[in-house]
């Protein structure tokens, strides 16, 4: 049966009077009689489900016209006026659209208010007697979870989520619509699907979407096309019969709640009204595959046998870890951040996260760390903890489908974390272990799994929430760990079907060579049926096995990836000689190379082999620079690599200085830098520094921001050869001449150098500077000339 | 006054070099860019923030509460036939330019050059994702964003630093400027962007960037070699 909602509220309230800038959803109280006639209007062109006049009557959207206090009486006038359009002919759906504001991390607002601000508003629209409560118009995941949430506490009628797409077919906030699907009907929603940004046409493949990603019924609320500006006016270009057009396409995508948004009048839904009355077929049953999938904000991640197997990264874990505890304990999350980034380069598909240092509160620093990886990472999450005040927080605060690691048979586990997977749409690890301790049989492990699936499917779930664990034990302790664990996987695919899911380590505790150990084990285990490791993905051995085993397993189209991956791995250096015919000219090359590891031995080697340090200096380190600076001037090269060139240099002399700590080069002037007053860029200057550091200066360096007596100051107590002076930005310009002046004044004839971005030759000129340098080798050459030592 | 931290889950790689004035680069090591990359996905903190005002054509006026009047050519003429304007600010903080002069004070030119490029593109990323936004709230009423326009682009003079600042509500993600009209943190942004009715706006590219052919620093590193319009 296909339900045919109403059309634009707004349009019509426009059209009825409502002045620009006034609160629609005041005219609930001031003109009920209004609203009701406009429902009327719905319901006679055809509307079976009429929507309240209530999206912007949430308590932030109120704020803005002063009536935040007035909120329940604004939805329960609101129900009564549709209620008095509707009497039993139509149902009513409470409408519910967004705060206006960005939930945290992505804002300023906190999931709890925006939980509590629909909570309000949804528990008035409740009790004044709506049928439906329908979300809508929402663009951002965490703000349809805040909602849905309080929906499912404030009623239990059923509750419609609709997104609203942009052009590319995400939301603002990068949600694609089989992410939304699949989370949506995992926490609990009733019907999904999307309204409002775009026509029909473009509708059109999200609906599907939808619909094949999910079980539930699915709406869709087009807007009457794309909306033009003119003359002042929105206006929505697409008639009535044009839409209606589209009708037969959307319900064969899978839709059957239809109904108009912005721009779609009683006319339009009149027109969608006859084009589901003459729908030639009728509407079919669809066709769904459950599978178990993770969602993050972003991204979906299918888990199971039909899928390529997934590794879960286990390094955000403080066991064992005393750096990492210490930092998760100062609330420093720098290393967490890290290692999140880091596995998920090294291939990781799931990130498991533990928060589990003493002392802590673990529940505000699991909410913590959630939301800052949730915007910086798009893999899923597992949350990692034995505490439920911690689990729900991160749940809480993760906008997805997450992965609970995990849930034992023991009675207080399964009470507390069940209904938090429920509640929160997330799928759960069964670890099969009970009160009676470790089943050591894979036997056992079947019958406490079924205890556990059991108790799970009691509070809710379904078999594509649940994942199993397999066990491992320690190898080295009991003959038949490994084989026992090989054989659970087995038993789990032929008996449950669920996702197997299992930390590797464990089984070469004690033995030499744990890598080997793990890497093997986990071959054979992905070979009897697991289908997401919990591991160390940055173990070199373990990346090669999970390469070739994906290969080997069918993962990995014609081995391409495999084939990539080591094809393309650089051959090692070939070593003709181990004596370098030229030592001197391999040092040059070196510092040309910018090789900042390889420069010391060569150093040692050549003072070990009695070359003097000046002979080094100049015909090795001073002249590579010197040739580095030429290819600079030429194109050939670029400011990174010439910097990258001067880092070996100081490491090249640094490298004398301590085999030789007598030896000091001579330097070849002292030089002032200076970035100019009321310039807070410095990226320049500290280039010229190194650049002139890097090749015999003494530079003093003062800093950004620099007043011109501060300069005429130093320059008096250090005495420089040249002083060069910064200067990026127009606005700071005219502090060149005035600093130059200021010296000038004081009586000194010191040569000085001026550039920046928007520094020209001819404005150095007429500023009274000695010279003007355009880029930081400029500079260096330039100081030598000015010197006279310029080679 | 909408506030968006978007996410950076990636900091383009072929932007930071370019802006390291590495474009025409290939045997560069792509490890330091990607470490730089990583360490300004840690350090960036990326927010923003904007307002939307009616536009007066003929006066060249952005109708906030204190009018604006605009003077530079420049800027009218990006502006021609908007009928709204967004004005906004971005920033990823002040860690990361932080981190660079550490970098330098260690002697890590290299990897403190590459991360000040990292930062740039994280900004401009930053921007990015908050004109989407801004794009697809024009489109809700009919309008479509044109490209994003800051002070001391091609002959606008960075002097209206403040105001912008202001219209903008570059305050509530704690951006200042300085008496030099630079924004406090350095890695940050305002820009003014137009809203086109939709007859005006067939032949504009909103999501293009000003062209560098239009600039008037034709030794900038980070030039981009080939220009589309």
């Amino acid at each position: 049966m296909i339900h045919i909602f109403d059309g634009a509220m707004g349009t019509m309230l426009h059209q009825a009077g409502l002045a620009p800038g006034e609160c629609p959803e005041a005219w609930n109280i001031a003109h009920p009689e209004k609203i009701t006639k406009i429902h009327r209007q719905y319901i006679e062109a055809g509307a079976t489900i009429i929507e309240t006049n209530t999206f912007g009557g949430n308590r932030i959207k109120l704020a803005h016209y002063g009536l935040e206090q007035k909120t329940v009486a604004i939805n329960a006038a609101a129900v009564a006026a549709a209620r008095q359009a509707a009497g039993t002919h139509a149902q009513l759906a409470g409408s519910v659209g967004p705060t206006g504001k960005f939930i945290a991390p992505l804002g300023d607002l906190t999931f709890d208010t925006a939980y509590d601000v629909f909570f309000e508003q949804i528990s008035a629209l409740d009790q004044a007697g709506i049928d439906f409560i329908i979300i809508e118009t929402i663009i951002d995941m965490q703000e349809m979870r805040a909602a849905l949430l309080a929906a499912k506490a404030a009623t239990r009628k059923p509750i419609i989520c609709q997104l609203s797409f942009d052009a590319d077919g995400r939301t603002v906030t990068g949600t694609d619509p089989r992410t939304a699907a699949i989370t949506l009907e995992a926490m609990g929603a009733t019907i999904i699907g999307a309204n409002c940004s775009l026509g029909p046409a473009q509708l059109l493949p999200v609906i599907a979407t939808l619909a094949q990603s999910s079980s539930l019924a699915i709406s869709v609320q087009p807007n009457a096309g794309m909306p033009e500006l003119i003359n002042g006016h929105t206006v929505f270009p697409m008639k009535a019969g044009e839409m209606a057009a589209w009708i037969p396409k959307l319900v064969a995508a899978g839709a059957t709640f239809i109904g108009g948004c912005c721009g779609t009048t009683p006319a339009h839904i009149k027109a969608i009204r006859q084009a589901v009355d003459n729908l030639s077929t009728p509407v079919s049953h669809r066709p769904h595959t459950a599978c178990t999938a993770l969602t993050s904000r972003t991204r979906t991640l299918y888990l199971g046998p039909r899928f390529a197997p997934v590794i879960i990264g286990e390094r955000i874990n403080p066991t064992g870890r005393k750096a990492l505890a210490k930092d998760i304990k100062e609330g420093n999350l720098i290393t967490v951040k890290k290692e999140a980034l880091a596995q998920i380069k090294a291939g990781a598909g799931i990130l498991d996260v533990n928060m589990g240092v003493p002392g802590i509160n673990q529940a505000a620093t699991m909410k913590q760390v959630i939301e800052e990886l949730s915007v910086l990472v798009d893999a899923p999450l597992a949350i990692d903890t034995t505490d439920p005040a911690a689990l729900e927080a991160g749940l809480r605060a993760y906008p997805g489908r997450a992965l609970i690691n995990s849930v034992t048979a023991e009675a207080e586990r399964l009470e507390s974390f069940l209904p938090l997977a429920k509640k929160y749409g997330a799928t759960v690890l069964c670890l099969p272990l009970s009160d009676g301790g470790v089943p050591t049989t894979a036997a056992e492990r079947i019958k406490v799994a079924k205890q556990i699936i059991d108790v799970a499917v009691e509070h809710g779930l379904n078999r594509q929430d649940l994942l199993l664990d397999a066990l491992v034990m320690t190898v080295a302790t009991d003959a038949r760990a490994a084989a026992e664990t090989l054989l659970t996987l087995k038993l789990y695919r032929e008996h449950f079907g669920c996702p197997a899911v299992m930390g590797l380590s464990n089984v070469s505790f004690g033995l030499p060579r744990r890598d080997l150990m793990n890497a093997s084990f986990c071959a054979m285990a992905l070979a009897s049926g697991l289908d997401a490791p919990i591991l160390n993905p940055f173990d070199p051995l373990m990346q090669d096995i999970w390469s070739a085993a994906s290969a080997l397993s069918g993962h990995d189209s014609q081995a391409i990836a495999y084939s990539r991956k080591y094809v393309e791995q650089p051959a090692p250096p070939v070593t003709v000689s181990n004596t370098p015919p030229d030592l001197l000219m391999q040092i040059r090359q070196t510092v040309i190379n910018g090789e900042t590891t390889g420069v010391a031995p060569l150093i040692r080697q050549a003072l070990a082999e009695n070359y003097p340090p000046l002979t080094i200096t100049d015909q090795a380190l001073t002249a590579a620079m010197n040739e580095v600076g030429l290819a600079f001037g030429q194109g050939r090269c670029f400011l990174p690599q010439v910097l990258l060139s001067a880092e070996t240099m100081r490491i090249a002399f640094n490298t004398i200085k301590e085999v030789l700590p007598a030896h000091t080069t001579q330097s070849l002037g002292t030089v002032l830098l200076a970035t100019v007053k009321g310039d807070i860029h410095d990226l320049g200057k500290n280039i010229v520094a190194a650049l002139m550091e890097n090749n015999g200066f003494t530079v003093i360096d003062l800093g950004k921001d620099v007043a011109p007596a501060a300069i005429v100051a130093a320059t008096k107590e250090y005495r420089p050869h040249i002083i060069g002076l910064c200067a990026l930005m127009t606005t700071t310009l005219p502090q060149v001449d005035i600093t130059i002046n200021a010296l000038k004044a004081a009586g000194f004839t010191v040569k000085t150098i001026v550039g920046g971005a928007v520094l020209t030759e001819s404005y150095a000129l007429q500023a009274g500077a000695d010279a003007y340098a355009a880029n930081g080798v400029a500079a260096v050459n330039i100081a030598k000339q000015l010197l006279g030592s310029s080679n | 006054m909408p506030i968006y931290h978007p996410r950076l889950t990636t900091i383009d790689l072929d932007e930071t070099k370019r802006y390291a004035g590495l474009s025409g680069k290939t045997d560069f090591s792509a490890t330091l860019l990607s470490d730089a990359c990583t360490q300004a996905q840690l350090l960036a903190t990326p927010r923003g923030v904007w307002q939307v005002y009616a536009y007066d054509q003929d006066s060249h006026t952005i109708m906030s509460p204190s009018p604006l009047i605009l003077t530079a050519e420049a800027i009218i003429r990006h502006l021609q036939g908007a009928a709204e304007v967004a004005i906004m600010a971005a920033t990823i903080g002040i860690s990361l330019e932080q981190e660079v002069s550490n970098l330098f004070s260690k002697n890590q030119y290299t990897l403190g050059l590459l991360l000040d490029a990292a930062g740039t593109t994280a900004v401009e990323m930053t921007c990015n994702a908050v004109c989407y936004v801004i794009s697809g709230q024009a489109a809700r009423s009919g309008l479509t964003a044109g490209r994003r326009f800051s002070p001391g682009y091609g002959g606008w003079p960075i002097i209206v630093q403040p105001e912008i600042l202001q219209l903008a509500s570059g305050a509530a993600i704690d951006l200042s400027v300085t008496d030099t009209k630079m924004l406090v943190p350095r890695k940050s942004v305002t820009a003014i962007i137009g809203l086109y009715p939709y007859h005006q706006t067939l032949n504009l590219h909103h999501e293009q960037v000003l062209s560098c052919d239009k600039c008037g620093q034709p030794g900038c590193h980070a030039r981009k070699e080939t220009t589309t319009e």
